[in-house]
């Protein structure tokens, strides 16, 4: 649906505000009206989640994924991840805050026929086939059986497809879960930790097949711990902490915050004088007088000038290259276990 | 009709339901036609009395749906009871809500399709076991060398519509349950608990406490055995299984209680299903 807000749309859905007395329909009404652009598929601004007046697991998350990108969705554990993929599915109720899925309010037909999801740990009825299993999800979608093989197939299932789900391992519900995502041959993937309990070969088939899926139109939430996997999938990231996205970013974006690395005698003045420079965030030190310096790499020379004219040797300068990990432990700072 | 296919798919395919009406077919034919005709062959001082004479009656096909439409409110309710629990009550119990609330159907095209698959699926439970009860009467007729007569077509048709109508009300009991406790356990603990316990102890007390007895009249049991009763059917004794010494009301209130307990049950629980948040299995 494009933002054409014409009279006969605002009418339109007035009436079905007037009929449907929900809260994702007017969460997706004050949306249209702010007229949000479609090149975004997922659209949320200040989504809340309290779950009991102690627990608010979401608060506040604002977040955009745009058609076509595969985008990180990465916090520690209980940071409002899997809550914030449930509303976005319809599945909880935002206490407050928009959301829009495909330009269509989310949970309601029309944005799901478009969205495959496989969320946690895929659940599926254990007296069944993996195929039965599809079969009955494709009723529920209105999907052909015709595309059961192919999904199947595509997650390297067919051998397996007539055994029951309950002898399957972890890493083949984890396949029939992508083959169920699949199903409906969605313009938007939403994955949950989608390598859960798959070993080493299997999360690398995983990853190719979450690189292939987010080419081209497809755009793909992926949510994860493995900031490695991340790291080789993602077009953008969103770091979440305590319910509520803290950066988000390309990469390249994320790790503009890059670090400088300096060796410089005597460390007290070097530090002293950096602080007072505009532009220098962070500064921490460790042992050998090594100083790790929030700052842009470009001024990398502005600071080695300042630090000498001031009488400051400096034995070492050069930018670190900070892995995705790097970054999030630094952003979370806690250094939650990622497990 | 795309999600009652999945749903009649899901109770086709789980050996659970199979059991259960093998169960349910094996105990109506036992206790209303095997443990009888046993009594009436047996050393029980029936033969020649006039009692044994009334008992091998009621064993005759004429008296089809006298005989059989008695365990409809007691264990033929329980056991659908149990296979309504277990049809909703698994879902979250293997979370498997999330998957399919995720498809295109809407939340309570979901929970429709569900009720209307238990319903066709409860059509078996009435057939069959009508079925069963009249190969049953007619074996014990040949062999008493009795002549066969059917019961007129009309008051099988009536008792086919009731015995459905009644296992309808107590499915949609454990899909309530269910749906409340979210999982099978407790909504069939808490069914089997309230239908062959609770229902009885106030139906008992209902004789001395005028309060119990106005409110047995709203009960499953009081009302099951009331539509039947409307039927043309002798209630069972007190002592025997699935005795019964309740109020009973007349037949059009029983249906009409019935209907709406039917509906509350179900409304509640669709009411539920589509307000509640769904979160991973339990």
């Amino acid at each position: 649906m494009g933002i054409g807000y014409d009279c006969f749309e605002t009418a339109r859905l007035l009436r079905m505000t007037q009929r449907i007395h929900r809260p994702g329909i007017r969460v997706y009404l004050r949306l249209k009206e702010s007229k949000l652009t479609e090149s975004h598929v997922i659209q949320t601004r200040e989504l809340r989640k309290r779950y009991r007046p102690d627990i608010m697991a979401v608060d506040g998350l604002s977040m955009r994924v745009k058609r076509g990108e595969v985008y990180g969705f990465v916090g520690p554990n209980g940071s409002g991840k899997t809550t914030t993929l449930r509303m976005l599915l319809g599945l909880v109720r935002p206490t407050s805050g928009d959301c829009e899925m495909l330009g269509e309010a989310p949970g309601s037909p029309e944005a799901l026929g478009r969205i495959g999801a496989l969320m946690e740990t895929p659940a599926f009825y254990p007296y069944l086939s993996g195929r039965d299993n599809l079969r009955v999800l494709a009723r529920h979608a209105s999907v052909s059986y015709d595309r059961i093989d192919p999904v199947l197939a595509e997650v390297d299932l067919t051998r397996r497809a007539d055994y029951r789900f309950k002898s399957y391992s972890l890493g083949m519900k984890q396949r029939l879960g992508m083959a169920a995502a699949l199903l409906k041959d969605p313009e938007l993937l939403i994955l949950d930790e989608p390598t859960n309990g798959l070993d080493p070969a299997g999360m690398a088939e995983m990853r190719d097949l979450i690189r292939n899926l987010g080419h081209g139109e497809r755009t793909v939430l992926l949510s994860s711990h493995l900031m490695g996997e991340l790291e080789q999938i993602c077009d953008r990231i969103g770091v979440v902490k305590d319910g509520r996205i803290i950066r988000e970013g390309t990469l390249d974006e994320l790790r503009r915050g890059e670090r400088l690395k300096l060796r410089a005698e005597p460390v007290a003045e070097a530090i002293a004088l950096l602080k007072k420079l505009a532009g220098v965030g962070k500064i921490d030190a460790g042992d050998g007088g090594i100083l790790m310096i929030e700052a842009d790499p470009s001024r990398a020379a502005e600071i080695n000038r300042v630090l000498v004219e001031a009488g400051i040797q400096v034995s070492e300068l050069c930018v670190v290259k900070l892995s995705l990990e790097s970054v999030f432990l630094s952003l979370t700072e806690e250094a939650e276990p990622l497990g | 009709m795309d999600s009652l296919m999945a749903e009649l798919l899901l109770l086709r395919k789980r050996v659970g339901n199979w059991v259960l009406l093998g169960f349910w077919l094996f105990m109506a034919v036992l206790f209303s036609y095997l443990l009888p005709y046993y009594a009436y062959t047996s050393d029980l001082n029936f033969h020649g009395r006039g009692v044994g004479v009334v008992l091998l009656i009621a064993l005759l096909p004429q008296n089809l749906v006298a005989n059989i439409t008695n365990s409809f409110p007691f264990f033929g309710g329980t056991m659908v009871l149990i296979m309504g629990a277990l049809a909703m009550g698994s879902e979250y119990n293997w979370g498997t809500l999330t998957p399919v609330f995720t498809q295109r159907a809407g939340r309570l095209k979901v929970f429709f399709a569900k009720i209307l698959a238990l319903a066709i699926a409860l059509v078996p439970f009435v057939l069959l076991v009508f079925l069963l009860a009249f190969l049953a009467s007619v074996s014990i007729s040949w062999r008493e060398g009795q002549p066969i007569e059917l019961p007129p077509l009309w008051d099988l048709l009536r008792a086919l519509a009731a015995g459905w109508f009644l296992l309808a009300v107590w499915a949609a009991f454990g899909v309530f349950l269910a749906v409340l406790s979210r999982g099978t356990a407790l909504a069939i603990g808490l069914g089997i608990i309230y239908g062959l316990v609770i229902e009885g102890i106030i139906s008992s007390f209902g004789r001395q406490i005028d309060l119990l007895k106005q409110i047995s009249t709203v009960l499953l049991r009081t009302n099951g055995y009331s539509l039947i009763s409307s039927l043309g059917v002798t209630l069972p004794s007190e002592a025997g299984p699935g005795g019964f010494s309740g109020e009973s009301v007349s037949g059009t209130q029983a249906a009409l209680v019935l209907a709406g307990c039917l509906l509350v049950f179900i409304a509640v629980s669709a009411a539920v299903i589509r307000r509640r948040d769904v979160s991973g299995a339990s």
